[in-house]
C-alpha cells in the first residue's frame, strides 16, 4: 500500500529554521492527523512532500518515490493545501478541468468529483465567488480527482458549516476505510478525535509525539489535553 | 497533455478569450475603416481620371518602367557599342526659389545601352549606363546595381551570350573592362536593343516642426549623345511607359531621338526601379496590427502574471512538478493562441480591404506572392512572438501591469517614434535596429534599394533591418523573456548548491540535532513521570 | 517601482543632444514615454489593491470612499510631483532658458501628474490593473495613430484635438506652433478634462460597487 514516509526534513529560510528533522510515516487504513502548534513546520512539511518546497536535508516519499519524480502526481497523491489557489475568472469544473487534462484524466471524473463533493450545481460559477467552504469543497474535489491511494488535506475544516463539517468528516473517514492513506493537518482536536486513528504532534520543526489517537486518550483523557501537555512549552513562531 | 491543460486553463477565463477575440476585430475594423475612407485619383493632363495600376515586372512587383528606347531587334547573340556622352538635361522649378526651369542633371539620370525583353513597361532588361553623378553603371531586375569607374564620359558594350548579358566599359574605345554579367532567364531569342535615356524626378526633403518630413519631387528630362554606335541603323523610337500627356516643356523638347552626323541625341523622362508611389503598399491594410496588439499584450501579460497571484502556481506545480516543462508548455499555447488570431485577423482583413481599395479605384501596390505571404504570415508571427515576450516579462516580473508598460514602450513606441516625431532619422534608426519594435520591418514589402532617387528613411516606411532579421531581434527579447522567466521558476523549485550556504546549512543541523537530542528528555523529566518519551509512544503505535 | 521607471524614461531625454529643429521638444521626447509609467503608478496604487484583496482591508479602516480616492490621488501626486520635476530638469539640463523652455518644462510637469490622476481615475472605474493599463495606454498612444485612419481627415483632425496624446506634442513645441492642432495651454486643459472626466467616473462607480 502507498505510505508518505517523511524522513529527515530539514528546512531554513535565512534564520528561522522551519524543519528541523521532521520524521514519520503515514500509512493506510487510517486518517493520520497532523497537530501542531502555528509555525511548527505542518504546512511546510506538507509542501515539501508535494515538491513546492525542496528541503535542505532530507526525504518525503509518496508510495516509494518522490512526488516530483511521478507522471501523474495527481493520480498518486492528492492534496489541498490552499483553497484560494484557482483563478477568480475560472469555473470550477474548469479548474477541474484542466487539472483533469494535465493528469491524462477524463473530462468525466470532473463531474463526478464534483458530484461527490456537493458542487454539482455551483460547478458553472466562476470561483472567485465562491465562499471559503465552496473552495474547500472544490479543493477537495481536485485532490481526488486522480482517485489517489494518498491524500493530503491542509485545514480541510475551515470556514466549512456545521453541516459541511460532517461531511467532511465523513468524507475522509470513508476515504481512509477504503486502504488509502490520509494526512489531515488541522487545530480542531474534537474533530480528529473523532476521525483520526493516529496523531503525528509537530513542534519547532520536528516531531514531538507519533502515536493512535486511543492510546493519547488513553493516557491524557482527550486529544486536546494531549496536545496542550505535550505542546506546552514549545513556541510556535519562533 | 500538459499542454491541453495549458489550452484549457487560456480558454476558461473568459476576460481573456474576450481579449484575443478582440485581436482580428480590432485589426478587421480599423483595416475596413482605412480602406473606406481613402480615395486616390490622378491628372492626366488637366483631367483627373482613376489612376492606373503600375506595370508589374516578371516577378509580379510594381515598378516604374518609364524610358525612351531607341532600338531594334537583337536575333540571338549579338552585342551593341556606343560612345555615350553629353549628359545634360532640365530642372523644373527646383529650389531655393522654384520659379525657373533650370539646365541640370539629377544624380540617377541615366544614359545608356539596354537589352530588353520587347518594349513593354516591366519587361526584363539589362542595361549599361553613364549616370548624372554616379558614375558607369549596370543595372537590371530594377533593383539590381554594380557600379563601374566613375567616368563622364564613356564608351559602353552590351553584348548577350544565350540568357548571360555582359556589360563593358572603356575610357578610350580600345580596351574594354567588364562591369558585371547577370543572366536574363526566359529572354526569348529575339530581343530589342538600343539606346536609352530617362530621369527620374528630382526630390527634395523638407524636415516639419512637429516631426517628420515633406517630400517635394520635380519633372526633369535628361538628353544624351550616342556616337560610333555599332552595328548602327534601323532604329525604331519607342516611349516606354509614357503616357499620352506631355508638360509643357516636352510640348516643345519632345522625348525622342534626333540624329545628325553619326550622332544620336536621345531625350527622356522616367525612373527606372521598384514602384513605391503610385498606389498603396499590402502592408497599408494591416496598419491596425499596432492597434490589436494591445489587447493580446494585455491578454498574453495577464496569462503570465495570473499564476502568481492567489498562489495559483502552487496549484499548477502540485498537478505538473516540472518547471520546465511547464514554461514550454504554456509557452507554445500562448503563442499558438496568439499565431492564430493574428492568421484570422490577416487572412480576413488583408483580402477584404484589398478588395474595397480597389472597388474604390484605389491603386494597391502589387508585390510577388512570396513577399505577400511573407508581410502576411509574418504579422501573425510578430503578434505571436510579441505576446510571448510579454507573457515572459510577465512571468518573470510576476506582474502584469509592469510588463504591459514596458512591452508596449518597447514594441509599439519605437515604430510609431521613429515615424511620426522629432527623432532625429539616426536615433528613429537606431531605435529600430535595437528594440523588438524592428520587428515590424517584416511588414515592409517595397524592397529598399541604394540607387533611388526618392528618400528611403525610416520616416518613409524603410526599415533599416530585413524583414527577417527585425523578426529575429523581437523573437530574441522574446526568448530573453521567456529563459528568464522559466530560470526564475526553476531557481525557486529547487535548492541553491552554492558550497556556502550548504556548509551553513551543516552547521545548523548539527546544532538542530543536538537540540532534539536534548529538549524532550528535559521536557519529559520537567513534566510530571508519567509522560513517556515520544520514542516509546511511537513504539506503541507500530 | 514604475516612478523610478518614469524618472529613467523622462531624464533620458537628455540624451538626445541638441539636434533637430526643436531641441526642447527632442529632450522633452522622454515625457512621452514616462508618461506610460506615471500612468501604471496611478493606476497601480489602486487597483494593486483589487489584486491582493487590501482594498477591503482598506475599506474596513476607511469606509468613508470619497476620502479613499482623494487620499491616494494625493499620495500619488506627492510621489509624482518629484519625479516629474526631477525627469524633466534633468532632460532639459544644459538648453538655454527662455520662456518657451520654462512654459514647455513646467507643462510638461504638470502633463504628467494628470496623466497619474487619469490612471487612478480608470483604475477607479474598472477595477482591474491590467485592463485600466490597456485603456490608459490605448488612449495615450494608440487613438491618435487610429485617428488618423479615419474616412474623413477633418473628423480625424477634430477628433485628435480631443485625445490627451495631442498635449505631450503640442505643449512639449517651442517653435513652429502654428502646425500644430492645438495650443499648449489648450491641450493640457484636454487632458485635465480626461483625468476630471476619468476620476469622476471613477469615484461615482468606486462609491456605488462592491469593493
Amino acid at each position: 500500500m502507498a505510505t508518505i514516509e517523511v524522513n529527515g526534513l530539514r528546512k531554513r529560510y535565512g534564520a528561522a529554521v522551519a524543519l528541523d528533522g521532521m520524521t514519520f510515516t503515514v500509512r493506510p487504513g487510517h486518517v493520520t492527523g497532523f497537530v501542531g502548534p502555528n509555525g511548527a513546520g505542518k504546512s511546510t512539511t506538507l509542501r515539501t512532500i508535494i515538491g513546492l518546497d525542496r528541503p535542505d536535508a532530507g526525504t518525503a516519499i509518496i508510495g516509494g518515490r518522490r512526488y516530483a519524480e511521478l507522471a501523474h502526481p495527481m493520480r498518486h497523491c492528492g492534496a489541498l493545501l490552499d483553497p484560494h489557489a484557482l483563478h477568480p475568472a475560472r469555473s470550477g469544473r474548469n479548474h477541474l478541468l484542466w487539472l483533469a487534462a494535465s493528469q491524462g484524466l477524463p473530462a468525466r471524473r470532473a463531474d463526478e468529483v464534483l458530484g461527490l463533493t456537493g458542487l454539482a450545481d455551483a460547478g458553472r460559477r466562476a470561483a472567485g465567488g465562491y465562499s471559503l467552504g465552496m473552495r474547500q469543497r472544490l479543493g477537495v474535489a481536485a485532490a481526488l480527482l486522480g482517485d489517489p491511494p494518498v491524500l493530503l488535506l491542509d485545514e480541510p475544516f475551515n470556514g466549512l458549516d456545521p453541516a459541511g463539517i460532517v461531511w467532511m468528516r465523513g468524507l475522509l473517514r470513508d476515504l481512509a476505510a477504503e486502504g488509502r492513506s490520509v494526512l489531515v493537518s488541522s487545530h480542531l482536536m474534537s474533530e480528529l478525535q473523532d476521525m483520526a486513528g493516529h496523531v503525528v504532534v509537530a513542534g519547532h520543526g520536528r516531531v514531538i509525539a507519533d502515536a493512535g489517537v486511543d492510546d493519547l486518550i488513553g493516557e491524557y483523557a482527550s486529544l486536546e489535553a494531549a496536545y496542550l501537555e505535550l505542546t506546552a512549552g514549545v513556541g510556535g513562531i519562533r | 497533455m500538459i499542454l491541453r491543460a495549458e489550452w484549457l486553463k487560456l480558454c476558461t477565463v473568459r476576460g481573456w478569450m474576450a481579449g484575443l477575440a478582440a485581436v482580428p476585430l480590432i485589426m478587421v475594423a480599423l483595416g475596413v475603416l482605412f480602406a473606406s475612407g481613402s480615395t486616390m485619383s490622378c491628372m492626366d493632363g488637366t483631367r483627373e481620371v482613376d489612376c492606373p495600376a503600375p506595370p508589374a515586372d516578371s516577378s509580379g512587383r510594381s515598378v516604374q518602367d518609364r524610358l525612351t528606347f531607341v532600338n531594334r531587334e537583337l536575333d540571338g547573340d549579338g552585342s551593341i557599342t556606343a560612345k555615350v556622352g553629353g549628359l545634360d538635361g532640365t530642372i523644373t522649378y527646383p529650389p531655393p526659389n522654384h520659379d525657373e526651369i533650370v539646365r541640370g542633371v539629377v544624380p540617377w539620370a541615366k544614359a545608356g545601352l539596354m537589352i530588353k525583353d520587347g518594349t513593354g513597361p516591366g519587361a526584363d532588361y539589362a542595361a549599361v549606363m553613364l549616370t548624372g553623378t554616379h558614375g558607369v553603371r549596370m543595372q537590371s531586375a530594377f533593383t539590381r546595381d554594380k557600379a563601374g569607374p566613375p567616368l563622364r564620359e564613356a564608351w559602353l558594350r552590351l553584348t548577350r551570350h544565350g540568357d548571360e548579358i555582359t556589360g563593358y566599359v572603356s575610357d578610350n574605345g580600345a580596351d574594354y573592362q567588364k562591369i558585371d554579367s547577370v543572366r536574363l532567364d526566359g529572354l526569348p531569342a529575339t530581343a530589342r536593343i538600343g539606346l536609352f535615356v530617362t530621369s527620374p524626378s528630382g526630390y527634395t526633403v523638407d524636415e516639419r516642426a512637429e516631426g517628420g518630413h515633406a517630400v517635394s519631387a520635380r519633372w526633369t528630362q535628361a538628353t544624351a549623345e550616342f556616337s560610333r554606335i555599332s552595328p548602327g541603323g534601323a532604329w525604331t523610337d519607342s516611349l516606354v511607359g509614357y503616357s499620352d500627356y506631355r508638360t509643357t516643356w516636352e510640348q516643345t523638347h519632345p522625348p525622342g531621338y534626333t540624329e545628325s552626323g553619326g550622332v544620336i541625341t536621345v531625350a527622356g523622362s522616367g525612373e527606372i526601379g521598384p514602384d513605391s508611389e503610385n498606389g498603396l503598399a499590402i502592408e497599408r491594410t494591416l496598419t491596425g496590427a499596432f492597434a490589436a496588439l494591445l489587447p493580446l499584450l494585455v491578454v498574453a501579460a495577464l496569462c503570465g502574471s495570473a499564476e502568481f497571484r492567489h498562489g495559483m502556481i502552487r496549484t499548477t506545480l502540485a498537478a505538473i512538478p516540472r518547471p520546465l516543462r511547464l514554461s514550454a508548455a504554456k509557452a507554445a499555447v500562448i503563442g499558438a493562441a496568439a499565431l492564430v488570431t493574428g492568421l484570422v485577423a490577416v487572412a480576413v482583413t488583408m483580402p477584404v480591404t484589398v478588395g474595397m481599395l480597389r472597388s474604390h479605384a484605389v491603386v494597391v501596390l502589387a508585390a510577388p506572392w512570396p513577399t505577400v505571404l511573407r508581410v502576411a504570415i509574418g504579422t501573425a508571427v510578430l503578434l505571436s512572438l510579441a505576446a510571448l515576450f510579454a507573457y515572459g516579462l510577465a512571468s518573470l516580473l510576476r506582474r502584469a501591469v509592469p510588463a504591459i508598460v514596458i512591452t508596449t514602450v518597447l514594441v509599439l513606441a519605437p515604430p510609431i517614434l521613429a515615424a511620426t516625431s522629432v527623432l532625429p532619422a539616426t536615433a528613429g534608426v537606431w531605435l529600430l535596429r535595437l528594440t523588438p519594435g524592428a520587428a515590424f520591418a517584416i511588414q515592409q514589402s517595397l524592397p529598399s534599394y541604394p540607387q533611388a532617387s526618392r528618400p528611403q528613411t525610416v520616416l518613409d516606411g524603410y526599415y533599416p533591418l530585413s524583414p527577417w532579421a527585425g523578426l529575429g531581434v523581437l523573437a530574441l527579447y522574446a526568448l530573453a523573456a521567456l529563459t528568464a522567466a522559466t530560470w526564475r521558476l526553476h531557481r525557486d523549485m529547487t535548492p541553491s548548491s552554492q558550497p556556502a550556504a550548504s556548509s551553513e546549512r551543516g552547521a545548523t543541523s548539527e546544532r538542530g540535532a543536538s537540540s532534539e537530542r536534548g529538549n524532550p528528555s528535559e521536557r519529559a523529566a520537567s513534566s510530571e513521570g508519567g509522560v513517556r518519551p515520544r520514542g516509546s509512544l511511537r513504539q506503541d503505535s507500530a | 517601482m514604475p516612478l523610478g521607471f518614469a524618472l529613467l524614461l523622462t531624464a533620458g531625454g537628455v540624451m538626445l543632444g541638441r539636434g533637430g529643429i526643436d531641441a526642447v521638444q527632442l529632450r522633452l521626447l522622454g515625457v512621452r514615454l514616462g508618461q506610460a509609467a506615471v500612468a501604471a503608478a496611478g493606476v497601480q496604487i489602486l487597483a494593486g489593491e483589487y489584486g491582493t484583496g487590501l482594498i477591503r482591508a482598506t475599506l474596513i479602516v476607511v469606509p468613508r470612499r470619497w476620502s479613499v480616492l482623494v487620499a491616494k490621488a494625493g499620495l500619488l501626486t506627492a510621489g509624482v510631483v518629484p519625479v516629474a520635476v526631477v525627469g524633466v530638469g534633468v532632460a532639459v539640463i544644459g538648453l538655454p532658458l527662455s520662456d518657451a523652455l520654462l512654459r514647455a518644462a513646467g507643462e510638461s510637469v504638470l502633463h504628467l501628474i494628470l496623466v497619474g490622476l487619469l490612471g487612478l481615475g480608470v483604475a477607479a472605474a474598472v477595477r482591474s490593473s491590467a485592463a485600466a493599463m490597456g485603456i490608459v495606454l490605448g488612449l495615450l498612444y494608440l487613438a491618435p495613430m487610429l485617428l488618423w485612419m479615419l474616412p474623413d481627415p477633418d473628423w480625424g483632425r477634430f477628433l485628435y484635438r480631443l485625445t490627451p496624446a495631442t498635449a505631450v506634442q503640442a505643449l512639449t513645441t517651442t517653435v513652429d506652433d502654428a502646425g500644430l492642432p492645438l495650443g499648449p495651454w489648450a491641450a493640457l486643459g484636454v487632458v485635465a478634462a480626461w483625468t476630471v472626466g476619468a476620476l469622476g467616473m471613477g469615484a461615482v462607480l468606486f462609491q456605488r460597487r462592491n469593493a
